[in-house]
């Protein structure tokens, strides 16, 4: 009992916000269903039951777009910060470390602590692949949450196509239309603002007793002081 | 990394394709038994397989019953060379040019929009000229 309270308290950011996420995508699946069927009906279209809609790209081309755009952000982030600094930013290293940094800071290589993570030691492909792996692993996922975007979204898209009675298109073909570009770019640009924002308020601004904020007597000038 | 990976391809693969293999073959068959009927003169059968709303199109453009008008139209026909689903409406291609839409109605697939043919120009900017469409 002890041990699965440690487990919760010791995770809690993690759970927490995968509750949420599973509780917001059931929602969206609820209320998806609803206005897909709304749309059909004021198209004199046949609704459809909710399961079918759950494993229709009406549905998932819409958290798709969502999920890609949020993954590029944290791409894109990682590796902003290994190159651009902001003085005074909490998300920032200070001005002067912009870049690799060496094997020393890094802690690879011969320079790796005893309990420190067994491809750092390693040396050779395995320490170059861990050494990148966060932005690895982030860009895989953009990529392919973007082209599920590019599948659902033809598909969806189409749909349309064939209900006004107009010619359905190819991958290539929607790939070069406004609908998918639209649905992308409304995204990106949510997703840039708020890394912006967060970059230039925490220079400024504080949060008590948060990771992502200065300790609030923190001067503003200290650069990636985290609370 | 590779787990994610296969897991969004799987779930674009499913999503992508889901139902609609099945759903061709309904919407296939449904535009085979309208030509089925043509070619038979059975007028009643081919209007069966008409929409609701296609079926109130045709009456109250020619001022008809659909048995009386639905083998006057004009049709190139032929095999039916390829059929697409896209979640509640299809597609049907034939040999000779033309095409059959169609929406996933309760009952089944049922004709939305017949003996359609491509504009020219850019086909997919534009509406099909149909003999007859909801």
């Amino acid at each position: 009992m002890k041990g699965e309270r440690g487990f919760l308290r010791e995770n809690s950011l993690t759970i927490a916000f995968l509750a949420i996420f599973l509780l917001s995508l059931g929602g969206q699946a609820l209320v998806g269903h609803s206005e897909f069927n709304h749309d059909q009906l004021a198209h004199q279209d046949a609704t459809i039951s909710l399961s079918r809609y759950l494993t229709s790209s009406g549905y998932w081309v819409d958290v798709m777009e969502n999920w890609q755009s949020e993954y590029l952000q944290f791409t894109l982030f990682i590796f902003g910060t290994v190159w651009l600094v902001q003085r005074g930013s909490t998300e920032s290293k200070p001005p002067g470390e912009e870049g690799r940094e060496s094997d020393e800071d890094q802690k690879i290589g011969e320079h790796a602590q005893p309990d420190s993570p067994e491809w750092a030691k390693a040396g050779g492909l395995r320490t170059l692949v861990y050494s990148n792996s966060l932005l690895l692993l982030m860009t895989a996922i953009w990529l392919g949450s973007w082209f599920a975007q590019l599948v659902t979204g033809r598909v969806e898209y189409n749909e349309a196509q064939l209900d006004h009675h107009e010619a359905a298109l190819s991958l290539w073909q929607y790939a070069g239309t406004s609908d998918f570009w639209n649905r992308t770019l409304q995204n990106w640009q949510s997703e840039f603002l708020a890394v912006a924002s967060m970059v230039v308020f925490s220079v400024w601004l504080r949060q008590r007793g948060s990771s992502q904020s200065k300790p609030v007597g923190e001067p503003h000038a200290s650069t990636g002081a985290e609370g | 990394m590779r787990r994610a990976l296969l897991l969004l391809l799987a779930l674009a693969a499913a999503v992508a394709g889901c139902g609609t293999s099945d759903d061709r073959d309904q919407a296939r068959a449904v535009v085979e038994r309208f030509y089925d009927a043509l070619r038979s003169d059975d007028a009643e059968a081919a209007c069966a397989e008409l929409s609701e709303s296609l079926l109130e199109q045709v009456e109250s453009q020619t001022q008809q019953s659909c048995e009386g008008v639905i083998t006057r139209f004009e049709y190139d026909g032929g095999a039916i060379v390829g059929a697409e689903v896209y979640i509640t409406n299809a597609k049907v291609n034939l040999r000779g040019g033309e095409s059959a839409f169609l929406g996933r109605e309760d009952g089944g697939w049922k004709l939305s929009a017949i003996a359609c043919k491509a504009e020219k120009g850019k086909p997919a900017d534009r509406p099909f000229d149909c003999e007859a469409e909801a």
